[in-house]
C-alpha cells in the first residue's frame, strides 16, 4: 500500500516542478539532495514568498547545508507542519518522517482543478463563456495594420461588406391555412409556372437570409401561439377548431366594424369632414354587405347609376354625332378657328342635351316614386277590406243557421244541449289522455336533462384531465432538453479535462482499502469474539477447578485423619494441584514473553528502517568536516 | 432545433426516395447550397437533373431546405443535432451524410455579413498646435492642442475622422479606451 501512497507523493511532486528521475519510486530511495529539492519546490508553490528565498540545491559546505536545514525546517513549520521537524530531517533522513512531511507539502499544495469543475450550468453561462472564449482567441491574434493581413486575419480583423438586417416578405409556394388540393386552379398554376424560388425573390441577395430566417420565425411563433391559445381557451369552448376560428374572425371583424363606425361619425364640431365619412360609412356598407352575402353589386350608387343612364344613351348619340361628323369631314376645309367654333358649338349642344336629360330623369324619377307609393296604400286598402268581408261572412252564415234553427226550438235546444254536455266530455277525456302521455314525456325529459348534465361533467374533468397531461408534457419535455444540453456540456468538458492521472485507479484503489479494511475489521470482530469465549471458558474452568479441589480437599482431609493411605493421597493431591498450577503459570509467562518477542520484533523493524548507522556515520563525517571547516576559518582568521 | 410544419413537410418530401432519387437529391443539395451562396436568380431550379420533379414541391423543397440550412448555421449546430433532425423527418443515412457534408463549406460569411459595425480605425496621425495670444491683450493664452486624424475603414472603403483636442481631453481619451481594455480583459476570465 505504501507503493502507491509513495506514486502519487511522487506524480504531485513533479507537478510541482520536482525533477524526480523514472526510476525512483519510491520513498525510500530519495536522496538528501532530492529531499531539499522537492521540498523547496512544494514550499515556492504553496507561498512564493516563503520558498523563493531558499536555494533548491543543497550547497557543498557542511556548515551552510545545515543553515539551509534549519531554514527549511522553519519554513515548513511556518506553512504548518505540526511534526517535529528539523534539520536532521532533511540532511539525515528517514523514511517515515519524510514521508509525513511530503504528504503534508503535497495536501498544501493548491488544487487549480477544483474551481475549474464547478462551472454553472445553464444557457446564459454557456453563452457567456463561449463569448469569453472567442474574445479570448481574437484577443490573442496581434493587431497587423491593414497591408499587411493575411486572408485568415480577414474574418477577425477586417470588416467584410455589411448589410442590416432586412426582411422582405416571402411569396410561398405553399399555403399555412388552405391545403394545396383547395387552391384555385390559376394560384396553382401560378405556383409551377411562375414563382420564382425563394432565394431570388427579395431585391437584394444580401436579404435572403433575413427574409427566410424571418418567415420562418413567423410562422413558429404563430404555430406556439395558436397551441397556447388552443390549449387555454379553445378545449374550454368545446368546439372544433375550424368553428373556434371562425367565430373569433367574426367577433374581430365586428369589433373591428364597431371602432370605425364610432369613429366615423361626424362629430357636430367638424363641418368640412362630410367627404371623407361618407366614403367611410360606404366601406363600412361594403363590410356588411359582404356578410350578407352579395348584395354590394345590386345596390350601387347614384353616381353608378347616373353613369349607366348616361352611358346607356351615349353609344346612339355618340354614333349619330359620329356619323354627322364623318360625314361633315371631307367636305370642309375650314380653318382651325372655324373648326374649333364648330367643336365648342358641339359641345355647349351636347351639355344641353345632357342637363335636358337628367331634368327628365329627375321628374321621372319622381313620378315613379308617386306612383309606388300610391299602389302601396291602394294594395293595403285591398286586404283591409278583404279580411272585414270575410268576417261579414262568417257572421251572416251564423245568423243564417239560428234562424233555420228557430221553428223547432225545444227540441233544437235540447239537441243542442246535449252537443255541448258531448263536446264537454270529449274535452275532459282528451285532457285525461293528454296527461296519461305528458307524464313519462316528461320523466324522458327528467332523464335525459341528467345524462346530458352528467355527460357536461364528466367531460370538463376529461378536459382538465387533458390540462394536465399537457402540462406534464410540456415539462417532461423541457426537463429533458435542459438534461440534453447539461449532458453534451459536461461530455464537453469532461474531454477538456486533463488526463493524465486517472481518477478511476485512484476511485478502485480506494474501493479496494475500503473492502480490506472491512475484512479486516470482520477478523478482528471474529478473534475479539474468540478470545472472549476462551477467557469465559477459562474463567469457568479456573472456577470449576477451584471448588473441585476445596471440596476434594475437605473430603480426603475429613478422611486423612483416620487414614494413612488417605493422608498420602492427600499430600499427592497437594502436590499434583501446586504443579498444575505452576504448569499453568509458566504457560502464562511464556505467552507474555512470545508477545514482548514480536514487539521487540518490530522496534528493530522500524530502527531499522531509520538507518540510525548509516545517519550516524554520515553525522561523524559531517562532524569532521565541519572541524576542519572551522580549523581552517580559524587559521584564515589567524593569518590575515 | 425547432423546425415550423411547413419546413417539416418538406424534408419529409425531400427524403421521399419515390420523389427524389438519390441523384437528383445529391443535385438538390449542390443547388440549394448555392442558391444561399450566390445570387443566382430565378435558374437556380432549372438545372436538367430537377426538371421531372414537380415545380410546386421542388419550390416547396427548397424553401424548406434553405431555411434548414439557415437555422442550422444560426444556431452552430454540431453533426448530431443536425443527423437526429434529419432523422426525425427519416432521411436515409447517404442522404444525411450528403446533406451534412455540404454543410462543411462556410456559409457562416453570408450570414455574418448581416451586421451593422462601425467602421475600424487603421491609422492615426497627429499634429500639435499652439494657441499664442500677443502682449497686448490682458489675458495669454497659452494652450498646445492636439490635432488628431483617424483612419478608418469600413468595408473596404477608407474615410478619416478628425477632431482637435486639448491635453486633458486627450488624457480622458486615452483612459478611457485603457478601461474599455481592462473590461475586455474582465470579461474573458469570467
Amino acid at each position: 500500500m505504501m507503493e502507491e501512497v509513495d506514486r502519487i507523493l511522487i506524480h504531485s511532486l513533479r507537478e510541482a516542478g520536482t525533477d524526480i528521475d523514472e526510476d525512483v519510486q519510491s520513498v525510500k530511495q530519495f536522496t538528501s539532495e532530492l529531499i531539499v529539492e522537492a521540498v523547496v519546490k512544494c514550499l515556492r508553490v504553496i507561498d512564493p514568498a516563503l520558498g523563493n528565498g531558499l536555494s533548491h540545491s543543497l550547497p557543498p559546505g557542511m556548515s551552510a547545508r545545515f543553515r539551509l536545514g534549519m531554514s527549511l525546517a522553519q519554513a515548513c513549520q511556518d506553512v504548518g507542519f505540526k511534526g517535529e521537524i528539523g534539520y536532521q530531517t532533511f540532511l539525515y533522513s528517514n523514511e517515515p518522517e519524510i514521508r509525513s512531511l511530503f504528504m503534508f507539502l503535497v495536501e498544501k499544495l493548491p488544487r487549480e482543478s477544483a474551481e475549474a469543475s464547478d462551472q454553472p450550468a445553464g444557457k446564459s453561462a454557456l453563452l457567456q463563456r463561449a463569448i469569453a472564449a472567442q474574445i479570448k482567441e481574437q484577443s490573442s491574434v496581434p493587431w497587423l495594420p491593414p497591408s499587411c493581413r493575411l486572408p485568415i486575419h480577414r474574418k477577425t480583423q477586417s470588416s467584410g461588406p455589411c448589410y442590416s438586417f432586412h426582411a422582405q416578405p416571402l411569396s410561398l409556394p405553399y399555403s399555412v391555412k388552405v391545403s394545396s388540393r383547395k387552391q384555385p386552379k390559376d394560384v396553382q398554376e401560378y405556383w409551377r409556372n411562375y414563382l420564382l424560388p425563394v432565394t431570388a425573390q427579395p431585391s437584394q441577395h444580401a436579404s435572403v437570409p433575413a427574409s427566410l430566417l424571418e418567415n420562418h420565425i413567423s410562422e413558429l411563433s404563430a404555430t406556439q401561439e395558436w397551441e397556447s391559445e388552443w390549449n387555454s381557451q379553445g378545449l374550454l369552448s368545446r368546439l372544433t377548431p375550424e368553428e373556434y376560428r371562425s367565430r373569433k374572425k367574426a367577433r374581430l371583424q365586428k369589433r373591428i366594424e364597431e371602432q370605425l363606425r364610432a369613429a366615423a361619425q361626424p362629430r357636430p364640431d367638424t363641418h368640412g369632414a362630410t367627404r371623407s365619412t361618407s366614403d367611410l360609412a360606404e366601406l363600412l356598407q361594403s363590410f356588411g354587405g359582404a356578410s350578407t352575402g352579395g348584395d354590394v353589386l345590386t345596390k350601387g350608387t347614384r353616381f353608378t347609376h347616373t353613369e349607366k343612364f348616361t352611358f346607356t344613351q351615349e353609344p346612339e348619340k355618340a354614333a349619330q354625332q359620329m356619323a354627322a361628323a364623318a360625314s361633315a369631314l371631307p367636305s370642309s376645309h375650314q380653318s382651325e378657328e372655324d373648326l374649333k367654333a364648330q367643336q365648342e358649338a358641339e359641345l355647349s349642344a351636347l351639355q344641353q342635351q345632357l342637363q335636358q336629360l337628367s331634368v327628365q330623369m329627375e321628374e321621372v324619377g319622381g313620378d315613379i316614386k308617386q306612383l309606388t307609393v300610391s299602389i302601396q296604400q291602394v294594395s293595403d286598402e285591398l286586404q283591409q277590406k278583404e279580411v272585414s268581408n270575410g268576417e261579414k261572412e262568417n257572421s251572416i252564415k251564423m245568423k243564417r243557421q239560428t234562424i233555420d234553427l228557430l221553428p223547432d226550438t225545444e227540441n233544437n235546444l235540447l239537441k243542442l244541449q246535449g252537443l255541448v254536455e258531448a263536446s264537454s266530455k270529449r274535452v275532459v277525456h282528451l285532457a285525461s289522455q293528454w296527461e296519461k302521455h305528458r307524464v313519462p314525456l316528461i320523466d324522458e325529459h327528467r332523464r335525459l336533462k341528467e345524462l346530458c348534465s352528467n355527460r357536461e361533467s364528466e367531460s370538463s374533468r376529461k378536459l382538465s384531465e387533458i390540462k394536465d397531461l399537457h402540462d406534464k408534457i410540456r415539462q417532461s419535455a423541457e426537463e429533458a432538453k435542459k438534461k440534453e444540453s447539461l449532458y453534451k456540456q459536461l461530455l464537453t468538458e469532461f474531454e477538456t479535462l486533463s488526463k493524465d492521472v486517472s481518477r478511476s485507479a485512484y476511485t478502485m484503489r480506494i474501493l479496494e482499502i475500503v473492502g480490506n479494511i472491512k475484512k479486516q475489521k470482520e477478523e478482528i470482530t471474529k478473534i475479539l469474539s474468540d478470545t472472549k469465549d476462551l477467557q469465559k471458558e477459562i474463567n469457568s474452568l479456573t472456577g470449576k477447578l477451584d471448588r473441585t479441589f476445596a471440596v476434594t480437599d475437605e473430603l480426603v482431609f475429613k478422611d486423612a485423619k483416620k487414614d494413612e493411605s488417605v493422608r498420602k493421597s492427600y499430600k499427592y493431591l497437594a502436590a499434583l494441584h501446586e504443579n498444575c498450577t505452576q504448569l499453568i503459570q509458566t504457560i502464562e509467562d511464556t505467552g507474555t514473553i512470545m508477545r514482548e518477542i514480536r514487539d521487540l520484533e518490530e522496534q528493530i523493524d522500524t530502527e531499522n528502517g531509520k538507518r540510525t548507522v548509516s545517519n550516524l556515520e554520515k553525522i561523524l563525517e559531517d562532524y569532521k568536516a565541519i572541524r576542519q571547516e572551522n580549523s581552517a576559518l580559524a587559521a584564515k582568521i589567524r593569518e590575515g | 432545433m425547432e423546425l415550423s410544419e411547413s419546413v417539416l413537410k418538406g424534408l419529409q418530401t425531400l427524403a421521399d426516395p419515390n420523389v427524389f432519387d438519390l441523384k437528383s437529391f445529391t443535385t438538390f443539395t449542390e443547388v440549394a447550397f448555392d442558391s444561399l451562396d450566390s445570387s443566382r436568380g430565378e435558374s437556380v431550379l432549372g438545372h436538367p437533373e430537377l426538371r421531372h420533379i414537380d415545380q410546386t414541391t421542388l419550390k416547396h423543397c427548397h424553401t424548406a431546405a434553405t431555411t434548414f440550412i439557415l437555422e442550422g448555421v444560426k444556431q452552430n449546430a454540431d453533426k448530431s443535432t443536425i443527423s437526429s433532425c434529419l432523422e426525425d423527418v427519416r432521411f436515409q443515412n447517404e442522404r444525411v451524410d450528403t446533406f451534412y457534408n455540404s454543410f462543411q463549406k462556410n456559409l457562416e460569411s453570408l450570414l455574418s455579413s448581416t451586421d451593422t459595425c462601425p467602421p475600424h480605425i487603421t491609422d492615426a496621425e497627429w499634429r500639435l498646435e499652439y494657441c499664442y495670444k500677443g502682449t497686448f491683450h490682458v489675458h495669454k493664452v497659452n494652450q498646445p492642442s492636439y490635432l488628431i486624424s483617424l483612419n478608418t475603414e469600413r468595408a473596404g472603403a477608407s474615410s478619416e475622422i478628425n477632431f482637435s483636442c486639448t491635453m486633458d481631453q486627450l488624457q480622458d481619451l486615452v483612459g478611457k479606451m485603457k478601461d474599455a481594455a481592462k473590461s475586455l480583459e474582465r470579461a474573458t476570465q469570467s
